[in-house]
């Protein structure tokens, strides 16, 4: 089973050193115990297939290596199109953060790939309604294959897209707990539900749009990617924490855990480390110690 | 198993048949499923991972938030008996770590759980129709082979946990799943954002600082996701919540 095909180059994830097959790349496969213990096969090839797609999508988005938050949002609302398969995409995105003691309201900016995606955009904002609202409500992605199916959930939001062509939506906040970023919302002309592939895709773009959008907040760019799908929970307690220490919002202290990263060359989950050990502190009149 | 064991478990399904109702908290649900699953397998400690639906896995809950239980759970989305158990849809059992059996099959987590006092360690899948949506671990810090029936019964409790996630909602819509695992995950980061804000303010450990957490959820009768929304974006003062003088 071993191949010369090289693996994803994530050096924090389980595919470090390992290698596939060809063709079980993109393949969810069922293994029998048996097989666990073997190298070969099963755990290792999983880990691989399970980073693919993620590395797939990451490799689209940036070909050249450009890495203008604007111009990557609005290329991932493309590669929404092209690889999930909808009609459009659109997102509305934070500006700029909240500070404490600021207006409930806060710019967004609008990308999106087609005029139906922008005219969405538009109606979600306006009616104050849809699967976008619902979506920060709930906590999650809202996933609606056919919006005539159930025609009394929103009623001023309903009729109006469906007008505008959409027949399908899907939308999935851009949040990190309760930072919230923005929403990305695609749409069919058709209706039909994701497959389990497409909703993979769309989440993985979901979180490189949340990856984005945090880049342009901060007005530097990282190459640290994984901190998001990264299944440690420092850099969330790290947030609380440097939240308290410094008076700010949940919004600032990430951006600021993110921004001390930065200057000082390391990942962001060493230095959450840092903070959830008590090695480092933010204080609100100097640099941190 | 004798009676008493039975009545136990009995009693567990009901509570967590209770918890089933409006008001519903799916995260508050899992550790209170992780917390009796240790208590009625007569484990050391129990856990509970869930697909993020994009390749990989993250933990939901654990019967403790001490940071060698929480780190050996995040080790466990990569590699080890919930890694294998979710790639087969079958449960998996570790009954001795330190063999070298088990270290060539697990040679990160094993000594991982080893140095972080766990000896034993088994998974049992979470599944729902065709889907394996996560697994439920259970950790020994002696070795320990796990007989069919305690693997039965954490495969009950397991399924519980699915059925949880989707709890009383009608499950007509197929997305509703997985709708509902992301924002099980979200909710979870959200209480880690929280958990940093008591532990800051009070002084405490993460453990402590979850458990006055779902204390005051508790004693309020207020979700477990609200409260920790509430503390993490300042809605609610920290001092209300610890019983830890400034």
């Amino acid at each position: 089973m071993r191949d010369s095909v090289p693996g994803p180059t994530d050096n924090t994830g389980p595919a470090q050193g390992w290698s596939v097959a060809p063709y079980l790349q993109g393949k969810l496969i069922n293994l029998a115990p048996e097989h666990l213990g073997c190298r070969c096969v099963g755990v290792e090839v999983r880990g691989v297939v399970d980073g693919y797609r993620r590395q797939r999508l990451h490799a689209l988005l940036v070909p050249n290596g450009q890495s203008d938050a604007g111009s990557r949002i609005r290329r991932i609302c493309d590669l929404c199109v092209s690889e999930v398969e909808v009609s459009g995409a659109g997102a509305t995105v934070l500006s700029e953060i909240r500070e404490p003691g600021g207006s409930g309201h806060r710019r967004g900016l609008v990308h999106a790939s087609n005029p139906v995606s922008a005219g969405l955009e538009d109606l979600q904002l306006t009616v104050g309604e849809g699967p976008c609202v619902d979506a920060f409500a709930a906590g999650g992605p809202i996933l609606i294959p056919d919006l005539a199916a159930d025609p009394t959930r929103w009623p001023a939001f309903g009729p109006q897209a469906s007008a505008l062509g959409a027949s399908a939506v899907f939308s999935f906040p851009l949040q990190i707990g309760v930072v919230r970023l923005g929403s990305l919302d695609l749409y069919r002309d058709r209706p039909g539900a994701l497959t389990s592939d497409q909703l993979t895709d769309a989440l993985i773009l979901a979180e490189l749009a949340t990856h984005a959008v945090t880049d342009q907040l901060n007005g530097h760019a990282t190459s640290d990617v994984t901190w998001l799908s990264d299944p440690h929970v420092e850099v969330h307690q790290a947030v609380g924490m440097v939240r308290v220490q410094l008076g700010v919002t949940a919004d600032t202290a990430l951006l600021r855990l993110r921004s001390y990263a930065y200057s000082h060359g390391m990942p962001l989950r060493e230095i959450a480390h840092r903070v959830v050990t008590r090695t480092l502190r933010f204080d609100p009149n100097d640099e941190p110690t | 198993m004798n009676s008493s064991p039975d009545r136990r478990l009995a009693r567990t399904f009901v509570t967590l048949a209770d918890t089933l109702v409006a008001d519903f908290d799916v995260l508050d649900f899992l550790v209170l499923l992780a917390e009796r699953s240790a208590e009625l397998l007569e484990v050391d400690a129990a856990g509970v991972i869930l697909t993020d639906q994009r390749g990989g896995w993250r933990p939901a809950a654990g019967s403790s938030e001490r940071a060698e239980l929480v780190e050996l759970l995040a080790a466990q989305t990569r590699e080890g008996p919930c890694f294998d158990c979710v790639a087969s849809g079958k449960p998996v059992t570790g009954a001795d770590l330190a063999t070298d059996t088990m270290q060539t099959r697990w040679p990160r987590f094993a000594p991982a759980a080893i140095n972080a006092g766990f000896r034993a360690a088994s998974a049992v899948p979470m599944r729902l129709r065709e889907q394996t949506v996560g697994a439920l671990t259970m950790l020994n810090h002696q070795p320990v082979d796990l007989d069919v029936t305690t693997i039965e019964v954490g495969q009950a409790l397991a399924d519980v946990a699915t059925i949880g996630i989707l709890h009383h909602r009608a499950a007509s819509r197929g997305e509703l799943l997985a709708e509902q695992l992301e924002a099980t995950l979200h909710h979870r980061t959200v209480i880690e954002q929280a958990k940093g804000v008591l532990a800051e303010y009070g002084n405490l450990d993460m453990h402590d600082a979850f458990t006055q957490l779902r204390r005051f959820a508790h004693a309020q009768q207020r979700r477990l996701s609200d409260v920790a929304h509430d503390l993490a974006v300042g809605a609610l003062d920290p001092a209300d919540v610890t019983d830890q003088p400034r």
